[in-house]
């Protein structure tokens, strides 16, 4: 497939959306590592919104930008030129500590659960709530959305008592509680089997569904594809293709796609 | 109501193992401090456990006796000038012999004991042992044995006879007191009459001593005198072979002596020192192994919108934590280790309220700044990093 010379642009023709219907508005929005002789260019000239409500899978090769990008929606890297609206905020030209304020508003599943084994399941999804200073519900919050992801039985255990899906529940667990509009997903499969990975996706979906969440989910996992209501693929930092399911199923013979796709 | 989820706490705590090592390590190294600081401050108080007990409020000695070490006297009538004077109420003459000629009773073998002689009708040094022995001190051919004397002194009770300077001699009683550099194995008290009769003809290599030179003057001031005034007063009336002091300054000069003539000092305070550095090197061996094992989910802390300012509370409420709970044991054990030592040795070791706080307020610091080294791991962590 030929690279775009200029870059596509998607959901333009829902001009009459206000910005507040959009998680995410991006333009123009390029990525630079490393200075002088070392520069490298890793995101050229994306321009991509993702409503509100959506499930949107990232795809792409290795080094095709994906992680760049979702840090960059996530305030998790400072954004250097174009324009990038994350739930209305503008990120280009922000300083760290607002990119913090920022990174409060969006819910952060990582491929690893990255929980304290320290803590029981409750006390790490506590420590979500206790962002927002709220003190007095954080324990009855915390009960009530592991109740959600099902396990409403393990509130007291600790990880190391907890099987890898149950511990990637209580990750959800924690990036769900405070009710963010936006929710960034990297590889939240990757470390499970297929069948827990399975029951997390649809568990996301779910929760996603009933609340009118934005998730966008980084994965080379195919059997997840399912889930979304659009693909976007990604190759060498630029937007190759963005497609409802029905689309990019029928465009991507299962070759091609596993070429593209499963390069790690 | 307000309550943080206890993270430095429960990542502490939670393997156990790991923390005992961690405590263990700081225990070690507060330890270690006390008993540096121990010894050092040991040697001071020796030196100065005689003086602080002598009673008086002026202290006059030879000119050039700069420290208790110096074996030189002043003239008896320099007391009785001082006496005159408006204020002083009464002065007592201490008479001092070093190095006399003990002999063990059990072995036979000799050793230096510090004679300590005076009029036993005067409280010169008002310890019970002492006080309650008076009478029996006037006998000919008597003293009193220090009950903190080394044991190469051997076993000495009431009535038991040795030898003094190869003369008899009957200890008729004890008192407490402690060695120091220049008690060297203990003390013995007898009268000022006793001790004309030891060292008052003695061979030719020695110096013969008499009741007209006295090695310590101790002037009482009468009531409402001013010792500092008095102190000026005789200073600039008496003869300039004898110099006085207040008894503050006059143990505050020995102090500083130890302190800034001899090697104790510059010696303890860098083993102290040393023992600090090895805490902080200790403590942050255990803050950064916590810091690393748990990165990714420090870095998650970051990437849901914790700051820097959490993290360094989290890293150095760890750090407070090790200092408390190191603490406590340490000083425990050096509790037990200074009595111990006091025991075998004879030196003075004290543990005041002061010098533990101020140890304690040691440790906190070496936990802090272990804290902040350690920190700057966190610190570093890049939240965009927990993205694979």
């Amino acid at each position: 497939m030929i690279h775009h010379s200029t870059a596509p642009s998607f959901e333009f023709n829902d001009i009459g959306l206000a910005d507040d219907q959009y998680a995410v508005r991006i333009r123009n929005l390029s990525h630079h590592f490393g200075t002088g002789d070392l520069k490298t260019q890793v995101l050229y000239d994306i321009n991509l919104d993702l409503k509100r409500g959506q499930i949107v899978i990232l795809t792409g090769p290795s080094g095709s930008g994906k992680t760049t990008l979702i840090s960059l929606i996530g305030a998790l890297r400072s954004a250097q030129s174009g324009s990038l609206k994350v739930l209305g905020k503008e990120l280009v030209g922000l300083n760290k500590a607002q990119l913090v304020e920022v990174r409060r508003n969006i819910g952060f599943i990582f491929q690893a659960h990255n929980l304290f084994d320290s803590l029981t399941a409750s006390q790490n999804v506590e420590m979500a709530v206790e962002l927002l200073e709220d003190w007095g519900e954080k324990r009855a919050k915390a009960a009530e959305i592991l109740a959600k992801v099902g396990l409403a039985s393990r509130v007291h255990y600790k990880p190391k008592a907890l099987s890898g899906g149950q511990k990637q529940r209580v990750a959800i667990a924690r990036a769900l509680v405070n009710e963010p509009a936006l929710i960034l997903a990297d590889e939240p499969t990757a470390a499970l089997d297929k069948k827990s990975g399975r029951e997390v996706v649809t568990l996301m979906q779910k929760l996603a569904k009933e609340q009118g969440r934005t998730i966008l989910i980084v994965t080379h996992d195919n059997s997840i594809l399912d889930v979304a209501d659009r693909i976007i693929n990604l190759v060498d930092g630029r937007l190759e293709s963005d497609q409802s399911l029905e689309t990019f199923v029928n465009t991507h013979d299962p070759k091609s796609l596993d070429r593209r796709m499963f390069i790690m | 109501m307000k309550r943080r989820t206890p993270l430095a706490w429960s990542n502490l705590t939670y393997e156990r193992r790991k923390l005992v090592t961690a405590i263990a390590g700081v225990a070690f190294a507060v330890l270690l401090m006390f008993m540096f600081r121990g010894f050092e401050n040991a040697l001071y108080d020796s030196q100065i456990q005689l003086l602080t007990r002598l009673n008086g409020d002026i202290v006059m000695v030879n000119r050039i006796k700069y420290t208790m070490f110096v074996p030189e006297q002043f003239a008896r009538r320099r007391l009785y000038q001082a006496q005159a004077f408006d204020g002083v109420d009464a002065a007592y003459a201490l008479y001092i012999r070093d190095g006399a000629a003990w002999k063990n009773p059990q072995t036979k073998k000799v050793r230096a004991l510090r004679v300590l002689a005076f009029n036993p009708s005067e409280p010169v040094l008002p310890l019970p042992g002492i006080l309650a022995n008076r009478e029996k001190l006037t006998m000919p051919w008597t003293a009193l044995m220090d009950e903190k004397a080394r044991t190469e002194v051997g076993q000495v009770a009431a009535g038991t006879v040795s030898e003094l300077g190869e003369r008899q001699i009957e200890i008729v009683g004890t008192f407490s007191l402690g060695t120091d550099f220049a008690s060297i194995n203990g003390n013995l008290v007898m009268s000022d009459q006793n001790f004309i009769r030891y060292f008052g003809q003695v061979g030719p290599d020695e110096q013969s001593r008499s009741l007209g030179t006295v090695d310590i003057g101790l002037l009482k001031l009468a009531p409402g005198a001013n010792a500092e005034e008095l102190v000026q007063v005789l200073s600039d009336r008496l003869p300039k072979d004898v110099s006085v002091y207040t008894k503050e300054d006059f143990v505050k000069k020995e102090l500083d002596y130890w302190r800034n003539n001899t090697s104790i000092g510059f010696v303890f305070s860098l083993l102290t020192t040393m023992s600090f550095i090895v805490g902080i090197i200790l403590v942050y061996q255990i803050l950064y192994t916590d810091v690393s094992d748990h990165w990714a989910e420090y870095a998650t802390l970051k990437a849901i919108g914790y700051n820097n300012v959490y993290l360094l509370t989290i890293v150095l409420q760890q750090a407070l934590i090790l200092a408390v709970l190191g603490f406590i044991p340490g000083y425990l054990i050096a509790l037990v280790l200074y009595d111990l030592t006091t025991n075998a040795t004879g030196l003075l070791m004290q543990m005041t309220l002061w010098r533990g706080v101020n140890l304690l307020i040691a440790t906190f610091m070496m936990c802090l700044i272990s804290g902040l080294i350690a920190v700057r791991k966190v610190q570093a962590t890049d939240p965009a990093e927990v993205f694979s």
